[in-house]
């Protein structure tokens, strides 16, 4: 069959930059073509899909060779807006991409940009509603609807001008398991039934590596292969994910010592309950995970147990309790580290300095320990690093290694962690999950809240599931 | 035929703005403290009425900080920079303080405060309060967005900046409430000196999702537009300046000169004439389309001609 987008001798690089993000990639895809790309995080595979509509280099920056088309046209360096009704683009995040305050609003918008006349409006958007099943959600506003309805509004939004590429940026990254396994058999039905092509960068491809037509890999050096969906995955990819699997409760077993406890741990927002009649015991040298849908309660309790509140609503009631030093909420901030700390879903919001070496040495000082002692862990944890690189440079893996860092150098034993794969790719995650069994050699406990089944089942010693704030 | 309503998304925004200028631009011209008050009233009022739940409706409380504020700087001012007017009816007697500048001028703070300059400074007070309030009206019940659609093609893309920038607002303020939890976490304090520690992740948060929502409006085609030849662009510049000019010149002889109102209107028409010109001109040239009409309906008319008739009732010079 005859290529819908042909990629020629493409190399993508940023200024300064050691090696170009993409680096003379040859790629063909097909009419109707079901693409999974993939590689490790700052690889180029946001910059491959970027390149195809424009995003890159208008949007990111950075400088573009060789030769893209699409459909026979020649799209290379062409403006986003200029290949709008071509190319339909999917971010990461659906709900900071939203234009509007409506699904209609939103489906249309794309539509009034390009000048479709009323009556053609009419009809791509009752067949774009049909065809995701948005009909009985048109008049809903957008942020009332769940992750998943979300996520079908921005791929219909994207698809609504009869565009017959589609690319998404990581889809179910931020879906929890049952959203994340609808999307991807939506794309499967927009690509067959539909003749859509479909390039998707994912690096939670478990349940996408078995409906796809082909697989990109894209390499840490730019170099770009691409095979068939059962090509060479099980060693390059996902490395450990079966050796993980079988040593993942091999560790020493946790002691008898209770380090956490909580019992009918309630909290409200006003009158939402969030979390409801909370009990449960984390021993210390244990892991436990706490899984549950988008919404389901699990950062609420965390944030509860933790002390600090999240923010002035949420009211807490029923006890905690962190062996000799009691209820957390009763300490004060600087005592409450010495006994229990936090990683929240956004790693990144607890780093504000500008080095690497300036965040360690802080850290040391306001923990009032010996100098190097937050290095000592951070280079335990993560290998070494460059001290002068900025934080935000790190990578994802890396700046979760450094907040775990921060948060352990005062000694608690109890460790709380929220999404912390959120971002993380399969080599990432092997990283964190030995780090994790690290800590939980030395005797810490850790409860996990995570939608991260697979990560949920390598690490954990006990899993836990929250299903409408209620513990089952 | 839906009944006649107030409620903030059943009149079109564009009356709001509309209402809300109408009425900064009465404040303005206003020298009664107890019309300004007033008029205050009737601004929150209409806001307590017509507001509904919405991220923009929630900011009254801001602007009636914002507007105490700017009334008791302006009365505190005055009190510390007391100019003597020779009046005999002292509010306040405070000591005089003299401060010698070295260059041989002496300042004096303080002293004697009379009532007519008290009541001078909060009547400048109350009028940019009342300035502030009417703004916030606008700002509180009308939806950013869909002014945006109703906005003419020429100025979409200044719209679009405006609109995008209040929908940021909030979440502004989400991304500092969770950076601020965040920093509680590492067991800094909540007061000014985390601030570095707030600010760095909140900018990096705030222009992230305002590139990305760019990057999303870019990739559905925002910013197409139709070609123009050289000359149309020129004589569109052309146009354009002169409206500029010909509006200053009108709001400068109605503000400064008095019993000059009929120049005045005469260069403001003129002016509207070619603001209209070039945004229609302009909006020839855009592509896009629009799926829904928006129809008015009674409350506009309603609302619309009552910032009418209060602006021309003050400007033509009768007492409302």
């Amino acid at each position: 069959m005859a290529s819908l987008i042909s990629i020629k001798d493409l190399t993508f690089s940023y200024e300064r930059a050691e090696s170009p993000q993409l680096n003379r990639v040859n790629l063909e895809f097909a009419p109707g073509e079901f693409v999974l790309v993939c590689g490790p995080t700052g690889s180029g595979k946001s910059t491959l899909l970027k390149a195809i509509n424009g995003l890159a280099p208008h949007f990111t920056g950075g400088k573009l060779r060789g030769r893209i088309t699409i459909d026979n046209q020649d799209v290379t360096g062409r403006l986003p807006h200029e290949l709008a009704e071509l190319v339909g683009y999917v971010n990461q995040q659906p709900e900071g991409w939203f234009v509007a305050d409506t699904v209609e609003d939103e489906l249309v918008y794309g539509l009034e940009q390009l000048g479709f006349d009323r009556e053609r409006m009419a009809n791509e958007l009752s067949r774009v509603a049909k065809m995701l099943g948005l009909q009985d959600l048109l008049d809903r506003p957008l942020n009332f609807l769940s992750g998943g309805q979300q996520q079908r509004v921005a791929i219909g939004a994207a698809l609504a001008a009869g565009q017959q590429v589609l690319l998404l940026d990581e889809p179910t990254s931020a879906l929890d398991l049952e959203a994340a396994a609808e999307t991807v058999d939506l794309l499967k039905s927009l690509a067959k039934d539909h003749g859509v092509t479909i390039l998707v960068a994912e690096h939670r491809f478990n349940n996408l590596l078995e409906k796809v037509d082909s697989v990109v890999v894209v390499n840490n050096d730019g170099t770009v292969e691409k095979g068939d969906s059962h090509w060479k995955f099980e060693e390059d990819l996902r490395p450990g994910l079966h050796h993980l699997d079988q040593t993942s409760n091999s560790g020493e077993s946790a002691g008898e010592q209770i380090a956490l406890t909580t019992s009918s741990l309630t909290v409200k927002y006003g009158d939402q309950i969030a979390v409801s009649n909370a009990t449960l015991n984390i021993k210390a040298g244990e892991i436990v995970s706490l899984q549950g849908a988008n919404g389901s309660g699990k950062t609420s309790l965390l944030w509860a147990m933790q002390g600090a509140g999240n923010g002035s609503k949420a009211v807490s009631t029923g006890t905690v309790s962190v062996g000799e030093f009691g209820d957390p909420r009763d300490l004060q901030p600087r005592e409450r580290l010495k006994a229990i700390t936090m990683v929240p879903q956004r790693a990144a919001d607890l780093l504000f300095l500008t080095s690497l070496s300036e965040e360690l040495s802080e850290s040391d000082r306001f923990a009032e320990v010996p100098p190097n002692s937050t290095a000592n862990i951070f280079a335990h944890l993560a290998g070494k690093v460059n001290p002068a690189l900025h934080p935000r440079d790190l990578s994802s893996g890396q700046q979760l290694a450094l907040v775990l860092a921060l948060q352990l150098v005062k000694g608690a034993n109890v460790l709380l962690l929220d999404e912390p794969t959120r971002g993380l790719d399969y080599v990432a995650k092997k990283h964190l999950a030995s780090q994790l069994r690290s800590l939980k050699n030395q005797g810490k406990a850790i409860l996990l809240a995570t939608h991260d089944f697979e990560f949920a089942a390598q690490v954990a010693d006990r899993q836990l599931h929250l299903v409408e704030g209620v513990i089952q | 035929m839906s009944p006649f309503s107030l409620k903030a998304s059943r009149v079109q925004p564009g009356s709001w703005w509309l209402l809300g200028i109408s009425s900064a631009v009465v404040a303005g011209l206003n020298v009664d403290p107890i019309v300004l008050l007033v008029q205050i009233g009737i601004l929150v009022a209409i806001i307590l009425l017509s507001r509904e739940y919405a991220p923009w409706s929630q900011s009254l409380k801001f602007y009636l900080a914002l507007a105490t504020f700017v009334v008791a700087v302006r009365v505190i001012f005055r009190i510390i920079f007391n100019l003597t007017d020779g009046s005999s009816q002292i509010a306040l007697s405070l000591p005089q303080l003299s401060i010698n500048l070295g260059f041989g001028g002496n300042v004096s703070l303080l002293g004697d405060v009379s009532v007519p300059s008290l009541v001078a400074a909060t009547t400048d007070g109350l009028r940019l309060a009342a300035i502030i309030i009417s703004i916030g009206l606008a700002n509180t019940l009308a939806n950013p967005r869909k002014l945006l659609k109703s906005t003419p093609a020429a100025l979409y893309e200044i719209a679009t900046a405006i609109s995008v920038a209040i929908n940021l607002a909030p979440q502004l303020i989400e991304s500092l409430q969770r950076v601020r939890r965040a920093s509680a976490l590492r067991g800094r304090s909540k007061g000014l000196g985390a601030l570095a520690g707030t600010i760095v992740p909140v900018l990096e948060d705030t222009i992230d999702k305002s590139l990305s929502l760019a990057a999303s409006m870019d990739s559905r085609g925002f910013g197409r537009r139709g070609k123009l030849s050289r000359t149309q662009i020129i004589s569109l510049r052309l146009i354009s300046l002169t409206s500029v000019v010909l509006t200053s010149a009108g709001v400068f002889v109605l503000l400064v000169g008095t019993g000059r109102q009929p120049l005045a209107l005469t260069l403001l028409i003129a002016g509207l004439i070619c603001v209209l010109v070039t945004v229609r001109t302009t909006s020839k040239n855009s592509i896009r389309t629009r799926f829904k009409k928006e129809t008015w309906l009674l409350q506009d008319y309603v609302v619309v001609s009552v910032a009418i008739a209060a602006v021309s009732a003050r400007v033509l010079g009768w007492q409302v």
